[in-house]
């Protein structure tokens, strides 16, 4: 049918206003709405528990007088912020720190691998090219996690394991993120503009950065997002490379408390607890902060993944 | 810069980035590669002393790096660097027990990442001598003072035929903890022997008491102390022979000890919570458990759980129950050593502080240690103390120094962490009765020997 | 300066070719140095067994028999292989469900759902997986309060039978709102026009939902499908978080990762974590080809 064959080459946004009118004008639909809402408290009930715990002190997480899902009568979030930053001469900010530095390094240097390598893979014609990108697309179904423990060991070799590189380097490696570059550019970059450029005497570089770049920042934009995203939660790599806590990302640091909290052995007077449970609150504030702050831009980016 | 969003996270981000980079990003500690070196100074040494948790408090001195979750590690290292101009400490806490294990295990593999002095359970001491982790510090005790200086139980646990390997800090004798309160309210007799016991876990169920403790599957330090209290001879294996094991997983002793407690777990007359989860813990602040058979440094690891220590205390200890009336056979759970290991730079220096650091405790330091110094066991203030958390007794001279004193050591594997993560397993099918006592050490006993003889070791 | 010339350079001469390959050159270094060394270098330790009590021995392929006739090994496979055929489908029905709900209302609390449904992704895995964790405590957690309000104890759900459900919340909880969006940006991209012609023949929403939209975006679906599988097999940072509140049921080789993890890091068996690795990694690939050609999209795919 022509409708279907069109469907996808169409324009996006003709329509969509009306079809939202027509369908609004019937039933309020209070079933959806209804769905929606149990959707939103599943989803928001962890973080609203965390917010709730972050306030207590130890007594009151083990037995809080208003049970767990409400303030117990003491208000206890200031002090769990002063002890979370000064716990263990202030290694939290240490973590944070180290989680932003990985993220932000391995994500944009990922990225920018990624960009030139999708623009090359779009826009040249070298030999090599068709074995090169199935060779790709093949190693995308590798599981990273895999690779964790024999990249520890080449680290281990060259005296590269417990340093900021060992986790930043591998970081750099997003086949997936080449892969839809080079989706995107082979659609959004038309091989006529860079002839064109080519023709008035621009060269190779002048051509990426002038004329082809600015036609990939939707892309560029959701690939930063996701190797940023992907690199700040990442545990398995950071977990197996480094050994000194000063290192440590966020993930491995809560984990590290973690061990030390459940272990049947004395902390001395703190009760880690409230310090695991007011760092995950300050640790997951970030993210989201990010997100919801960016949100124009990746729930357009995201689409690119899906449509082909 | 498009949009002030994107500059407000960049900002943010520069902030955070700053912070990380401040102290810059360095190499850990002694690296090396394990060749010894004379006593050296700074220079060669170029440990990053803003990465330890204590303060450096005389900067010319040379300094060496110590891995410990000790609660008085604070408390020693700064009083062992006041005396001390000839070396520093620079501590910090890598993580308990086994996550600390596989760290320690990992850097000796890779060769590098290794603290000079690190803090072990007697129980994983043989695992690391095996792999050439630790130095022999008998050379470096060139006055004598360990052999004085311990028990004969905790000798044999840090020796290996005239080496030592590690030098003790605190041990865990292991004894009953109970709820006085509870016990008056229900009428009943603090058991001597494991029968009294078992009577007193169902006369507390027949009143609609509180359960009478716990049994977990995931504290295999614990479990195993309980075996070898009824004789369990699990391994029998010396360094210096390397390639022969003794093996008897699913000896009788065990087997009993298992069905014993499993009985209890059947008749609903102990909890099965795990003592890594804060459920237990809070069972335990919470009244619902009215005895724990603890080590000495649980107390500890309960303050800082909300339990509020003084003289209306309703916690009491005695010694632990035995099998037979009138036994008096101990055992040890957990306890710490520090040992000096393979990658550090000077093996002489991390030896004076490993022999040093908790030779001679004070009532400051001691914190909720329970010292295996002999020393410190016989000073006056130490007999004589009255413990604020059982309500002002006179827990040591009653119960703890006796029960250390009673301990004659034990014999662990070669691949401890191995062992105890299959033994979690194990638990975990008896305890919900998915196999019996029996049937579990049998598959327990086939899993070790058929692993240890893949490691290369002769299992008879 | 090259004269202007009508002939086509697509084709590219030399030159263009070498300033293809300088371009792919930066990914190629960290490709090669970062994937394809550590598949050659974990092939090669997998070759050779280390004994505690004796030396480094070459044993050939005697670590992947060893690997595929290890019960562990073995369970652990099975034990992602079940959870991934339960979870997959119940995360793509919330997906699924979410985005066409989503797709139809078009109200201030549609647009803030989005955005809530979608919260859980930025929640790293390892603290959402503690978060739960603590929720599930019947002491930390809401549930402990149900029980007393109706007399009951509560069930502890990483201590026992419960603990596949426990894991399969947690899993859906942080990844459902990632597909969501995906499928949502998916239908955004469908020709509105279809729907005005489903109208006039008289369908209702239902219909429209089924044999329209959803056949849509089958190709997202499948390429979602495929990830989500291939992470679900790798299984590994959740359960490890959650190990010190079970009790002991999550096991050293609860997952193939997980024991690979602890073959490597806590006995420090290199040689055969590595062939654990490999042997996890040959197990994805042939679940992933066994999928696609199952879906019958192979080509659409690639």
């Amino acid at each position: 049918m022509t409708a279907i064959a069109n469907g996808r080459t169409a324009a996006r946004s003709s329509g969509r206003a009306a079809t939202g009118r027509r369908i609004a004008r019937r039933r309020p639909q209070v079933g959806a709405h209804v769905f929606l809402l149990v959707l939103v408290v599943y989803f928001l009930m962890p973080l609203w528990w965390v917010i709730v715990a972050s306030t207590k002190d130890a007594h009151g997480l083990f037995a809080g007088s208003a049970g767990t899902l409400w303030f117990d009568k003491n208000f206890h979030l200031i002090q769990n912020l002063q002890l979370l930053f000064t716990y263990d001469q202030g290694i939290y900010l240490r973590w944070l720190g180290n989680s932003a530095m990985y993220a932000l390094a391995g994500g944009l240097g990922a990225t920018i691998l990624a960009v030139l390598a999708g623009y090359g893979f779009a826009k040249y014609d070298f030999q090599g090219r068709s074995f090169s990108f199935a060779l790709l697309l093949g190693s995308v179904m590798v599981p990273l996690t895999a690779l964790v423990i024999p990249t520890f060991m080449m680290l281990s070799q060259v005296h590269l394991t417990d340093t900021v590189w060992a986790v930043i380097l591998p970081s750099l490696l997003n086949p997936f993120g080449v892969y839809l570059m080079r989706v995107y550019i082979a659609d959004a970059v038309p091989d006529e503009l860079l002839d064109a450029a080519r023709v008035d005497g621009a060269g190779e570089a002048r051509t990426f950065f002038r004329v082809a770049f600015p036609l990939m920042r939707p892309a560029v934009v959701t690939v930063l997002l996701l190797s940023i995203v992907g690199t700040w939660n990442n545990y398995f790599l950071p977990l197996a490379v480094l050994s000194s806590s000063k290192l440590f990302p966020i993930t491995v640091g809560l984990g590290l408390w973690e061990g030390l909290a459940s272990s049947n052995s004395g902390t001395g007077t703190v009760s880690l607890w409230t310090v695991i449970v007011t760092g995950s609150l300050v640790a997951v504030i970030p993210l989201i902060i990010a997100f919801l702050a960016l949100q124009r831009y990746w729930q357009g980016g995201l689409a690119i993944g899906s449509l082909k | 810069m498009r949009t002030p969003k994107i500059a407000a996270i960049a900002a943010t981000s520069a902030v955070l980035i700053a912070l990380a980079a401040c102290s810059g990003p360095s190499v850990g500690g002694s690296g090396g590669d394990g060749t010894a070196k004379a006593d050296t100074s700074t220079k060669s040494n170029p440990v990053d002393t803003s990465t330890c948790t204590n303060k450096i408090q005389d900067a010319k001195a040379p300094v060496v790096t110590m891995w410990s979750w000790s609660p008085t590690a604070q408390v020693a290292v700064d009083a062992f660097n006041a005396a001390h101009h000839d070396v520093q400490i620079c501590w910090t806490n890598a993580g308990a027990g086994a996550d600390e294990y596989n760290k320690f295990s990992t850097a000796i593999a890779a060769g590098k990442g290794a603290p000079d002095v690190v803090m072990l359970e007697t129980e994983v001491l043989t695992s690391f001598e095996i792999k050439n982790a630790l130095v022999d510090l008998a050379p470096y005790d060139t006055k004598g003072e360990l052999e004085k200086a311990f028990g004969a139980g905790t000798l044999k646990d840090i020796s290996q035929g005239g080496d030592v390997y590690a030098v003790p800090d605190d041990g865990g004798p292991v004894a009953l903890m109970y709820r006085k309160d509870i016990f008056d309210q229900y009428g009943l007799t603090v058991p001597k022997t494991w029968d009294e016991y078992a009577a007193d876990a169902q006369k507390l169920k027949d009143a609609g008491g509180p359960l009478i403790g716990d049994w977990p599957a995931d504290t295999p330090a614990f479990t195993q102390a309980m075996f070898n209290q009824k004789g369990a001879k699990t391994f029998d294996y010396r360094l210096a022979d390397k390639t022969k094991l003794g093996l008897d997983v699913d000896n009788a002793p065990s087997v009993q000890v298992l069905q014993y407690w499993q009985d209890l777990v059947d008749k609903k007359l102990v909890s099965t919570a795990g003592q890594s989860t804060t459920d237990f813990t809070s069972a335990l602040v919470g009244g619902q458990l009215a005895t724990m058979i603890a080590p000495s440094w649980e107390p500890g690891h309960l303050v800082s759980a909300g339990i509020k220590p003084g003289a209306d205390s309703p916690w009491r200890v005695a010694p632990l129950p035995q099998w037979k009336a009138g036994d008096d056979v101990q055992v040890n759970w957990g306890g710490s050593t520090y040992a000096v290991t393979s990658q550090a730079v000077s093996k002489k220096l991390a030896a004076e502080v490993a022999i040093g650091i908790f030779a001679h405790e004070t009532p400051t330091t001691i914190g909720a240690h329970f010292p295996l110094h002999l020393e410190a066991q016989k000073a006056s203030w130490f007999q004589g103390a009255n413990d604020p958390f059982f309500g002002n007794q006179a827990s040591n001279k009653e119960v703890w120094i006796p029960a250390a004193s009673g301990y004659k050591g034990a014999v662990y594997s070669p691949f401890q962490p191995y062992y105890e993560a299959q033994l979690i397993q194990a638990l975990g099918k008896v305890i919900p009765g998915d196999q019996t006592p029996k049937q579990a050490l049998g598959a327990l006993q086939k899993d070790i020997s058929s692993y240890a003889q893949k490691q290369g070791f002769q299992v008879k | 300066m090259a004269a202007p010339t009508l002939r086509r350079r697509r084709s590219g001469t030399g030159r263009r070719r070498a300033i293809g390959w300088l371009f792919v050159a930066p990914f190629g270094v960290v490709f090669l140095v970062f994937l394809v060394g550590p598949l050659v270098y974990a092939f090669y330790l997998s070759l050779y067994s280390q004994g505690l009590a004796t030396g480094t021995v070459f044993v050939g392929l005697g670590n992947y028999v060893q690997a595929f006739t290890d019960a562990k090994f073995l369970n652990g496979v099975l034990f992602v292989l079940v959870f991934s055929v339960v979870l997959i489908p119940i995360q793509m029905l919330v997906s699924l469900a979410a985005a066409l709900v989503l797709d139809v209302v078009t109200t201030r609390l549609a647009r803030f759902s989005r955005l809530m449904i979608f919260v859980p992704y930025a929640v790293p895995a390892v603290i959402g997986a503690l978060m739960w964790g603590f929720l599930y405590s019947p002491s930390f957690g809401p549930i402990g309060d149900f029980a007393r309000l109706f007399h009951t104890s509560a069930p502890s759900i990483l201590d026992s039978n419960l603990l596949f459900g426990g894991l399969l919340n947690v899993v859906t909880w942080q990844w459902a709102g990632y597909y969501m969006i995906i499928i949502y940006a998916a239908l955004q991209g469908i020709d509105p026009s279809l729907y005005e012609a489903a109208h006039i023949d008289g369908a209702n929403a239902w219909q429209i939902a089924l044999r329209i939209k959803i056949p849509m975006v089958g190709s997202a679906l499948v390429l979602i499908l495929v990830f989500a599988l291939i992470g679900t097999l790798q299984f590994f940072s959740e359960p490890k978080m959650l190990t010190p509140m079970s009790n002991g049921h999550i096991t050293p080789s609860f997952t193939p990762n997980i024991y690979a993890f602890n073959l490597a890091f806590s006995y420090s068996q290199f040689n055969y974590a590595s062939a654990i690795s490999f042997a996890l990694g040959i197990v994805i690939f042939i679940a992933v080809y066994v999928f696609l050609f199952v879906s019958r999209r192979r080509g659409r795919i690639l």
